[in-house]
């Protein structure tokens, strides 16, 4: 009796499985059918390649279709797997979620252009004195903050005054600091004033630096400021933690923030006040939301819009019906560095070191050779993050030399160099030696976190091993964010044992490369430098380089000089996508654009997908 | 008894403190800082080598320690990096999320767990027990990340019947009414999805002991002499089988105020679980120590509340 | 549960052992669930490891860029996934891997386990005391941190130390179990007996209460057996299982925590998903069949 009821129960068990699995995987070929119509036919055969996109075929700004509705409430989603900090003041904030948040309130004086220089369309206009030293802002009559105060140059000298305070603890303080006159004896507590700032009258402000170089016009000026007459009383250590910037921050953006639940969401009523005129819309909720379920967040029509959206996701919902998908290239590019030196801790300056491993340039033109950047981007990518081949991307089109070509892949080639070079396989192990006929090991450092890290860091791994050169993953792993640059040396102490790395940096406002590959830079983890090199990065902030065409040849020699000496090389440069609801009009991704207030919807609920 | 107690909770303060040593001890191990993740070229590495100093992150950890513990005895747990905040109010307001989640979570296991471990336990070898011991195998082979995600998609975005994430719709006024429903509903989806894969070890522990306590002596005693077959099993086997249960209680509370790193994470819902997976991998030292010190104190309380649940129970373990 | 021990101490425990073996074996055989069940077991294991020694792991690790989440076919008989690698090859490893992960933190919690729980049982009193103290703090340990410090510490993640370190975060509950059932124990009369006719307190524990409660141990421990496999999935999905280069069930799962795979590439985890949930189910029903084979209440036939 009891037996033939157990093996009933199996057979019970065995079918809800079935039905399970029948369930998933009538679930995905469903989503299949919807989501990659046609890609998934050709994903089946072997050899005709996946959905390829490209960003050429992408717009920054959002059609508008139909007629806008007076007022309208939009849904902001902040797609992250964390709680965003609510440090909510650009002088003390230092995640980027929190940036996100604050963006919606309080915005910059100064504008830029899509080259990321500052125009004269921002909040303030400013005046530049015949030696470049001297800069007079004015700030425009009709800028409030949201309490209805103006928004002053004391309001802005504020700031200076704040992040330059002893008792600043936040990270702000940098070169856009350093180069104000008298800032230094202010921020080292010998002086009670910064010299080099003068408030002229209430509302122009006057600031000297000690040099003039071509970055201050690129985002080399601290553009925020910081309503005095709120924070005035609080002693500046305690700013951070205090209600005003965390609970209920002001600004002189075209929102203001009505109310914030810590780490999940914010509702933003418009600020009629504003400057550039009444926002259209009445209210923006902004919410976090995870990763995994962002595509049914939009789908579903919970939020218009987010900040970012996770590129993996989106060749499976190209097809999304409600949505927009709006891309262009993102600033930043991924990498392969070269130990070439250490950091020389006494003289804060890199230490080249022609001993290392790594030392021959033609080992290392060899390995740039050897990998398939194009065939990773199309491949893990779909297209959407492509062969990079210089150090300035083209995210910054002024800059970036589209003429120089960097290395292609050629194994044939790179097997060549190596053989050339005196990299032979003397012990007919398959691998090659290095010229003293001493075996060679590469160890590789490579970062974990997203899904194609591993396989990528493999491929790479592969495609060396079959132009003879034996590479290892370090400790066989990956290894985790705070490991892995404390090892490549963010500190300074750099471990021996990594001799090449994977790494990726975002690029700022500045092309400069002075604060990634000058002789006295930390995040020069490659410990490379050169003459030629030093020559170089300071020519382009000279002031001769005031002359845009002049810079771009200076940046043009540089992007020449690190495709031959090669301390790093580029591998791909990448795209960023944001799905934007149809109903949602005016809106841009375009990183020069401040049109909030100008973002208005068509209906009162955002459309769902069909 | 009382004795007993006083004596665990002294024995507790060491502890506290060699855990709170090897925090210190481990943070030095581990690599990286608070301001690692700060590697962005638009920071100064100088401003930021700064901070460290400030913050004395450079110092060897005996001597962070020694600063710790004697602001620490002032009831000062020190300011989160990350957060630019006191650590005792941003552990405040996430320990109040987890311990709402936890609580709704923990009465939805104990509504889905006794009924079915009864009914399982009543009736073994039965269909409706295979049906059961089925969904518990089921249970126990699902990750919990992935069924969540799941019960997310189904319940919060196809059917649209649940908040899909957050603790609480944007906009209310803490105080009012709305809020709190609007808590409420946030806390049914996460709470119910966390209740229906860690239920099944109670209903499968809740099941044997009913199945053990059936064939004792005082329960064929009970029959033999006429005791009706329900009051059977809810006064006698009922009553032995939930004290085992109750005296679980003890650890549950850990895991009330301990939250769970992947509801959280899949729900947005910002609690004591999160916060320290996040506060481990920034290395946010001062939030990771108030925490690791926190989950010690509840789950030795928690131990200790067990032990006396048990000794009531069972006699055999005498508390001298 | 406690008199059904007490008669089965007065019998001599050497020549009792192998009647237990064969009262086991004849309860399995009977019991035709736990009988395929434990065919399906050994079954599973000889096929993994005897097919993984002609397999050669680097190459089903071996990435490439050409056949990316593929759907099972001919070539590919489960697909492969987001580095283009076979899964049915990774899944045979990946069960060997996990069965060993299993096989090997179920004997080392086991042993420590019980060795703890029922020396601290047995002498009860202070030593109970400090013992417990003991297994307390290591229940308050933090789990991640450690695990984070460690993975940066040793210079290879392997089977072997993560096994040993999820045992030394997993030995507590066995001890503070059989710590209470020797505490019973202890009080019982022949143990007290024994006691009294000047047997030592080794031989005590060892020869006259351990098979009291083997029982008991075969059944945790296979109940734990069930539990282990699979226990990197968690791991994985916090960003610290193993390497890819090192499949397990666990890191098959984990690859659904991507939403684009848990919808759209259900070939890279549901078999995975399947195996385990088979093989917990096949040892628990190994284990159910030992639990009633040493309840003689429970016996069937």
């Amino acid at each position: 009796m009891r037996k033939t009821s157990w093996s009933k129960a199996l057979l019970a068990l065995l079918l809800v499985l079935l039905l399970a699995l029948a369930a998933c995987s009538g679930g995905s070929e469903e989503g299949e059918a919807e989501g990659d119509s046609g890609g998934s036919d050709s994903n089946k055969s072997e050899d005709s390649g996946k959905k390829l996109y490209s960003i050429d075929d992408f717009s920054a700004e959002k059609t508008n279709e139909g007629e806008a509705i007076d007022g309208g409430h939009l849904k902001f989603g902040l797609v992250t797997d964390t709680a965003f900090e609510g440090t909510l003041n650009w002088n003390f904030y230092s995640g980027t979620y929190d940036a996100e948040v604050i963006e919606w309130f309080d915005e910059p004086l100064l504008a830029d252009d899509e080259n990321f220089m500052y125009t004269q369309d921002g909040a303030a206009t400013f005046e530049t004195s015949e030696d470049g030293r001297v800069f007079t802002f004015t700030i425009r009559d009709n800028v409030n903050w949201h309490d209805g105060e103006p928004v002053t140059a004391e309001d802005w000298a504020f700031s200076y005054e704040v992040i330059g305070h002893p008792d600043y603890n936040g990270v702000r303080y940098g070169e856009d600091f350093t180069n104000v006159e008298g800032m230094e004896a202010y921020h080292n507590g010998e002086a009670d004033s910064i010299s080099g700032i003068e408030v002229v009258d209430e509302k122009t402000l006057k600031i000297t630096y000690k040099e003039a170089t071509p970055s201050l016009l690129t985002g080399g000026i601290w553009p925020y400021a910081m309503p005095k007459h709120i924070f005035e009383d609080i002693p500046v250590a305690k700013m951070a933690e205090s209600p005003e910037v965390r609970e209920h921050p002001i600004g002189f953006g075209p929102f203001k923030v009505e109310t914030i639940t810590p780490g999940e969401s914010v509702v933003y009523t418009k600020n009629e006040d504003y400057w550039q005129g009444e926002p259209k819309l009445d209210k923006v909720t902004l919410s976090v939301i995870n990763p995994t379920t962002v595509v049914q967040a939009l789908e579903t029509g919970k939020v218009d819009t987010v900040d970012s959206f996770p590129v993996d996701q989106y060749p499976d919902n190209a097809e999304m019906s409600n949505v927009e998908f709006l891309g262009q290239i993102d600033m930043a590019y991924t990498y392969i560095g070269f130990k070439l030196g250490t950091w020389d801790k006494e003289k804060k300056q890199v230490k080249p070191d022609p001993n290392m491993k790594m030392a021959d340039v033609n080992l290392r033109k060899a390995m740039w050779h050897a990998v398939d950047n194009n065939a990773v981007g199309e491949q893990f990518y779909n297209g959407l993050r492509w062969n990079a081949t210089t150090l300035i991307p083209p995210s910054h089109p002024e800059f970036h030399d589209s003429e120089n070509p960097g290395l292609a892949y050629d194994p044939e080639k790179a097997k060549e160099i190596l053989d050339e070079a005196g990299y032979e396989d003397v012990n007919g192990d398959g691998m090659r030696e290095n010229p003293e006929g001493e075996e060679l090991v590469i160890n590789f450092a490579s970062m974990s976190g997203g899904d194609t890290a591993e396989p990528l860091a493999n491929y790479y791994i592969q495609s060396w091993k079959k132009v003879g050169l034996n590479v290892q993953l370090l400790d066989g792993r990956l290894q985790e964010f705070n490991t892995f640059y404390d090892r490549v040396g963010q500190n300074g102490d750099d471990d021996p044992k990594v001799d090449i790395f994977q790494g990726a940096w975002s690029v700022g406002n500045d092309v400069n490369p002075a604060g990634l590959y000058g002789r006295d830079a930390i995040f020069n983890f490659s410990r490379y430098a050169s003459e030629e090199n030093d020559k170089l990065i300071e020519e382009g902030i000279s002031e001769a380089s005031f002359d845009v065409e002049h810079r771009k040849e200076v940046y043009n020699e540089w992007q020449k000089l690190m495709v031959e000496e090669i301390p790093v090389f580029p591998t791909l440069y990448r795209s960023e996508l944001v799905p934007v609801n149809n109903r949602v009009q005016n809106y841009s991704i375009a990183f020069e654009w401040s049109g909030l207030h100008e973002i208005a919807v068509t209906q009162e609920e955002p459309m769902k997908a069909e | 008894m009382w004795k007993f107690i006083v004596r665990r909770l002294l024995i507790t303060l060491p502890q506290i403190v060699l855990l709170s040593i090897l925090v210190f001890v481990m943070a030095q191990m581990m690599p990286g800082d608070a301001l690692t993740g700060l590697i962005d070229p638009n920071i100064d590495p100088a401003a930021i080598e700064e901070q460290r100093e400030k913050m004395g992150l450079n110092d060897p950890w005996y001597i962070q320690y020694g600063d710790w513990i004697s602001s620490a005895l002032q009831g000062d747990l020190g300011q989160s990096f990350r957060f630019k905040m006191p650590v005792t109010d941003l552990v405040e307001q996430r320990l109040i999320n987890s311990f709402w989640l936890g609580l709704v979570t923990l009465i939805f296991t104990y509504i889905i767990a006794i009924p079915l471990g009864i009914t399982s336990g009543r009736y073994n070898d039965t269909m409706r027990d295979q049906l059961i011991t089925g969904y518990t195998y089921i249970g126990f082979a699902t990750p919990l990340f992935i069924f969540a995600l799941v019960m997310l998609w189904v319940g919060g975005f196809q059917l649209g019947w649940f908040p899909t994430g957050g603790s609480v719709a944007p906009g209310l006024e803490p105080g009012t009414f709305e809020y709190a429903l609007s808590k409420f509903q946030h806390l049914l989806l996460p709470g119910l999805s966390m209740a229906l894969i860690t239920t099944v070890n109670t209903v499968q522990y809740l099941r044997s002991e009913i199945i053990d306590t059936k064939q004792k002596d005082f329960i064929v005693t009970a029959r033999a002499k006429g005791a009706s077959e329900s009051r059977v099993y809810n006064r006698h086997i009922l009553r032995n089988s939930l004290l085992p249960i109750a005296a679980y209680f003890g650890f549950e509370i850990t895991g009330l105020i301990g939250g769970t790193v992947f509801i959280e994470t899949i729900y947005s819902y910002p609690g004591m679980g999160l916060l320290f997976m996040d506060s481990v991998l920034q290395r946010d030292y001062s939030v990771v120590t108030a925490v690791v010190l926190l989950f010690g104190i509840a789950s030795i309380l928690g131990a200790l509340l067990s032990d006396i649940i048990l000794s009531l129970v069972d006699p055999r373990i005498r508390i001298k | 549960m406690a008199n059904a021990h007490v008669d089965t101490a007065q019998t001599d425990t050497e020549v009792k052992t192998p009647s237990t073996w064969s009262i086991i074996w004849r309860e399995i055989v009977r019991d035709k669930v736990a009988l395929i069940s434990l065919i399906f077991l050994v079954g599973t294991t000889g096929f993994v490891y005897g097919i993984s020694m002609f397999l050669e792991q680097s190459e089903i690790v071996t990435v490439d860029l050409f056949a990316i989440n593929e759907a099972p076919s001919e070539q590919f008989w489960l697909g492969t996934d987001y580095g283009g690698r076979d899964i049915f090859g990774q899944l045979i490893i990946g069960t060997r891997n996990s069965l060993s992960i299993g096989i090997l933190v179920t004997l080392m919690t086991g042993v420590i386990g019980v060795v703890y729980g029922l020396v601290s049982g047995y002498y009860g009193g202070t030593v109970d005391n400090i013992m417990m103290r003991i297994v307390d703090f290591f229940l308050i340990l933090p789990f991640l941190m450690i695990v984070i410090v460690f993975v940066a510490i040793v210079p290879k993640y392997s089977i072997w130390s993560f096994s040993l370190i999820m045992t030394a975060f997993l030995w507590m509950g066995i001890a503070r179990l059989i710590r209470s059932k020797a505490l019973q124990e202890r009080e019982l009369d022949y143990a007290q007996a024994s006691k009294t006719l000047g047997t030592s307190n080794f031989k005590i524990m060892f020869t006259q209460v351990l098979p009291n409660l083997s029982s008991l141990i075969i059944v945790t421990m296979t109940l734990n057996l069930a539990a282990n496999i699979g226990l990197e999935s968690g791991l994985s999905f916090l960003g610290f299982g193993f390497p890819e280069t090192t499949p397990s069930l666990g890191t098959l799962l984990g690859y659904a925590r991507n939403p684009q795979t848990l919808e759209f590439h259900w070939w890279v985890w549901v078999p995975a998903a399947v195996l385990i949930f088979l093989l917990m189910l096949a040892v628990r029903n190994v284990g159910e069949a030992l639990k009633r084979a040493t309840d003689a209440r429970q016996r069937r036939g």
